[in-house]
């Protein structure tokens, strides 16, 4: 059975369904796209329960002739993806039922938009050729600019624009590069193709791969957002609905740093071992630069967002250092960010749906009167700064062994990070939840009603699982990531001076960092 | 292989407007939408000639008249483009006060101007079928006669197109004079050859040939008359004008031009020159656009800008990807036309960009189809308008024109600014109440869901007419 197609299409088919409703009623169109995004979960777990962990293949391979001249339908998932592809199914449903009182008005176009959204994320995940890549890519960009601009805040059109021209700047650039690669391989080999594999086998010359990865790099760097191209992101997230800013800072930014993983040093690895230092440079300066500016913002989501900026800086730096404990820290870290950050911004929404404000000062002593939710916020803010025990922890914990191996400089600078977070997210607690009631509006609030319980308790229980069980990612992951790293490593030598030599721990499999995690609990 | 039938598809057409002429001078007056069947069925008899002649290269007055597979693809495309217009206009043209059997006439005349156009194997008929075309054009532009804005157009717009003729004419004796010959295929050849014949008086007509086109089809710096025009028309003569005439100038300017860029040395000047007007046309086109509030220039100046980005096509010599890109444009371009169009009632037309507030959220399927056509204008994927651009800059990469595309790529990134705004206020506005549409013309709505259909079949799936494309491109060589 197709079965990625049919986790990537089901979401379209629904929302292509959800035309046919009727207007004015908003129950049945949410009750079906929610039915719709559980059942994609459902299917896509199917691809994880039959996911060989052993292999650094890409599996559940569909490969179809689509447009011809190297334009292939062609899809598959690796350890690379697999995480992102399952965060994404998992959160549609989460942010959809999230939005049931928030999006008050247009639910079916809201929904529409969301299930299209999901469809255009998966498929940039699971794309194994470069024009499915980039379309998905693109595509993804429509339902997201709807979702801000008519759902969003005040600033909305503004925001939604800036979010759709920045992204499409980067995007644009890596068009007339993919343009570009496209046309050597036909120089080099006499035939067409996009595929990612037959590309990555490309050799081209030095300053050609760097003028490429650049373009590459900077579609990506804006996605992630890394410093100083982050503007975009405070604002899309401050303005746009509870739901999108789920989705926006759970998986959306996940593409950008996936992109350097997939594409960006495959394909171009000389230029990308060339660059990656003064990459690096640039995540720590987020990572430190998204902390303070965290620490200063008034607006709650605004808070959220920078505390983004940082920990995506953290990832980059990870998916930079080039050894096997960061890379897949930065993938774990992914999954963790997608969901305390989602969390937070879940209970921002939560908040936010009770008083219509987001404004810190206007809230205080809110855990009087929401025990619940007061826990339930706690343990997405210390899952958010790395408590042991949760999800956080084992991330970072394995980003910052790879990058202390790689530069010990960065790695200092970048522990930061912990330091940062904890103050503006503790601050954030007791500033909000803690201390004397002084809104009379918060002495009306009801702790959490039934929906809302079921929309956050699973995103708890998964970063219990994942702070305790780690072995459920990275053993997935092992060999994919060790590939990766191989592949990398045996187009530029040079590479052996910035990395020791591959940990001892992969040779078993299921081993490696996963058993050394795992045991250090 | 000489044969009448290389007549066939031009004299249908041509026959049907006669008919359609007579039938207005002598038959009843009460019901003209009549006349407008007659037309679509003279086109769709024009098409099928045109099928019927694939493959079999018939040609007529001593190859004068050539119908390669090339010329019967853009035959095809003329009769849809024309039964479009056609289809898009029986309620308009009634409720806007223009209501003439002559409209249905003038359109069948342009289509078989351009038919002449694109199967012409001699310079001179292409001057003739390029006089036809325009001539009817500046009538067509003018039909609203009680509407000052609308004649203010077709004067302009004759005036210019004059000029052009002139410039065109000029061009020609000069090739004539270069080559002793105005045979397309001899010219081609003495190019090809680079046989050096041509000398400063080759060269010279052949700027002034591409100056005179490039006129009709407003490519900067020859493109200040286009906004005027294209606002003041009709709304489906500007759907009509905007795409019609650059299906043809376009084909023939590939013609033409082609064996120059496959000559090694890049045939410099003109290379220069074409990939020039390339650049200043798409800034100039996506730049003005940003600031226009009223569609119909919006619209104007965004047709402007695709003829750059088809003149990036032109020079990387990747005549399929013209063509992929002349048939998408004609999608996008009539179906966000003929979304414009269904925003009217009778006597009144919404042009303003602040009537569309809110309109997508009340007319959803007229809002939603402009969004797509907007989309894809902009060259969002998966639409057809993503897939032309891609054809084009990827040739133009191909051939080492690197610059070229990344101008053009961020040319289109000015142009998603202001198709997206169309967009926000759509959507993201709220609505004005003053604005109602009369929701009743099947025949548009019919071509609005032919346009959607098309983007999209060929957004996804383009590999049929690809195949076919790709064959006629092949027959010019």
């Amino acid at each position: 059975m197709p079965i990625l197609s049919l986790v990537t299409f089901l979401p379209l088919a629904g929302a292509l369904a959800l035309v046919f409703f009727p207007r004015d009623g908003r129950r049945p169109a949410r009750i079906f796209a929610l039915a719709i995004a559980l059942l994609t979960f459902l299917v896509s777990l199917a691809i994880y329960f039959g996911f060989d962990g052993g292999s650094a293949a890409a599996q559940f391979v569909e490969h179809r002739p689509w447009i011809g001249h190297g334009i292939d339908y062609h899809v598959g998932i690796d350890g690379l993806s697999l995480f992102l592809v399952l965060l994404t199914t998992f959160l549609t449903p989460v942010a959809l039922l999230s939005s049931w009182r928030a999006v008050g008005e247009r639910v079916k176009e809201f929904s529409f938009f969301m299930l299209l959204l999901e469809t255009g994320i998966i498929g940039v995940f699971v794309s194994m050729n470069l024009f499915l890549f980039y379309v998905f890519w693109e595509a993804m960009l429509i339902p997201m600019y709807f979702l801000i601009g008519v759902w969003g805040g005040p600033r909305r059109i503004y925001a939604t624009l800036k979010f759709v021209l920045f992204t499409m700047f980067g995007s644009l650039l890596m068009l007339v590069a993919i343009f570009v690669v496209y046309a050597k391989f036909h120089e080099a080999s006499g035939r067409y193709s996009l595929a990612i594999r037959d590309l990555a086998g490309l050799n081209l010359a030095p300053h050609l791969q760097l003028w490429l990865f650049v373009a590459f790099a900077l579609a990506f760097a804006i996605k992630v957002p890394l410093f100083p191209l982050h503007t975009w992101l405070p604002d899309a997230h401050v303005e746009a609905p509870t739901a999108g800013s789920v989705i926006l800072a759970a998986v959306l930014l996940k593409m950008g740093a996936y992109g350097f993983l997939r594409l960006g040093l495959p394909l171009f690895p000389d230029a990308a071992r060339e660059l990656f230092p003064a990459l690096s440079i640039l995540a720590v300066i987020g990572i430190i630069y998204g902390g303070f500016m965290a620490l200063v913002q008034k607006d709650m989501k605004s808070l959220v967002a920078y505390s983004s900026v940082s920990h995506m800086g953290l990832i980059m730096l990870a998916v930079f250092s080039l050894t096997v404990e960061s890379t897949e820290g930065a993938l774990y870290q992914m999954v963790n960010h997608g969901l305390s950050t989602g969390a937070l911004f879940l209970c921002v929404g939560v908040l936010y749906e009770r008083s219509h404000t987001r404004l810190i000062r206007d809230y205080g002593g809110v855990s009087r009167r929401m025990p619940v939710f007061s826990a339930v916020f706690l343990i997405a803010v210390l899952s958010s700064i790395g408590l042991p025990g949760l999800n956080g922890f084992v991330g970072e914990i394995l980003c910052f062994f790879g990058i202390f191996r790689t530069d010990k400089l960065l790695a200092a600078l970048a522990v930061s990070a912990v330091i940062l977070s904890a103050s503006y997210l503790l601050w954030l607690f007791r500033r909000v939840m803690q201390g004397p009631v002084q809104n009379p509006k918060v002495q009306e609030f009801k702790d959490l009603e039934l929906r809302e319980r079921l929309v956050l308790v699973p995103v708890l229980i998964l970063m219990f699982w994942l702070g305790l069980f780690p072995g459920t990612l990275l053993r997935k992951m092992d060999a994919s990531v060790t590939e990766y790293l191989r592949s990398v490593r045996a187009s530029s030598a040079v590479l052996e001076t910035r990395t020791s030599p591959p940990p001892l721990a992969l040779a078993q499999p299921g081993g490696g960092p996963a058993a050394a995690a795992g045991g250090r609990r | 292989m000489t044969s009448f039938l290389a007549l066939a598809p031009l004299l249908a057409t041509a026959a049907g407007a006669l008919v359609v002429l007579l039938i207005e001078a002598f038959g009843r007056k009460d019901n003209k939408d009549a006349l407008g069947y007659i037309s679509i069925l003279a086109l769709l008899l024009s098409g099928f000639f045109s099928m019927r002649a694939w493959g079999r290269g018939f040609s007529y007055f001593g190859s004068a008249l050539v119908l390669d597979r090339f010329a019967l693809i853009l035959c095809l495309v003329f009769v849809a483009a024309g039964a479009f217009i056609i289809l898009m206009s029986l309620k308009y043209i009634r409720n806007q006060g223009a209501n003439f059997g002559e409209f249905y006439a003038l359109i069948l005349l342009s289509v078989a101007g351009m038919m002449m156009m694109a199967s012409s194997g001699s310079l001179l008929v292409i001057f003739l079928g390029l006089e036809v075309l325009s001539v009817s054009s500046y009538a067509l532009t003018g039909l609203k006669k009680k509407d000052p804005k609308s004649s203010e157009a077709a004067v302009k717009y004759f005036l210019m197109g004059s000029f052009a003729s002139a410039f065109l004419v000029f061009g020609l004796a000069l090739l004539y004079g270069a080559f002793r010959s105005l045979d397309i295929e001899a010219v081609r050849g003495a190019l090809l050859r680079g046989t050096g014949t041509a000398g400063v008086p080759g060269w010279a007509g052949l700027a002034l040939v591409v100056a005179g086109f490039g006129f009709k089809v407003a490519v900067a710096p020859f493109h200040m008359w286009a906004p005027d025009v294209y606002e003041g028309a009709p709304t489906p003569v500007s759907a009509f004008l905007t795409t019609g005439p650059k299906i043809p100038v376009f084909a023939v300017l590939f013609r033409v031009l082609a064996p120059l860029w496959s000559r090694a040395g890049g045939a410099s000047v003109m290379f220069w020159l074409v990939s020039g007007a390339a650049i200043l046309t798409m800034l100039i086109g996506n730049l003005t656009a940003l600031r226009q509030r009223n569609l119909k220039r919006l619209l104007a100046y965004s047709s402007i800008a695709h003829s750059g980005y088809i003149l990036v096509g032109l020079v990387s010599g990747d005549g399929p990807g013209i063509i992929f890109y002349l048939v998408a444009y004609l999608l996008m371009n009539a179906g966000a036309f003929g979304a414009l169009i269904a925003v009217s009632r009778k006597g009144t037309e919404y042009v303003d960009i602040e009537d569309f507030a809110g309109l997508g959220f009340r007319y959803p399927w007229i809002g939603a189809s402009l969004a797509v056509f907007l989309f894809s204008l902009a060259g969002f994927p998966p639409t057809a308008g993503f897939l032309a651009k891609f054809y084009v800059f990827s040739a133009a990469v191909r051939q080492g024109h690197v610059a070229l595309a990344v101008i053009a790529v961020l040319a289109s990134l000015i142009s998603v600014f202001y198709y997206l705004r169309v967009v926000v206020f759509m959507y993201m506005r709220d609505p004005l109440a003053s604005v109602e549409i009369e929701r009743d013309d099947p025949a548009l709505y019919l071509v609005l869901f032919l346009c959607l259909y098309g983007v999209i079949q060929l957004g996804l799936w383009p590999g049929t007419l690809m195949v076919v494309i790709r064959q006629a491109a092949a027959s010019l060589f």
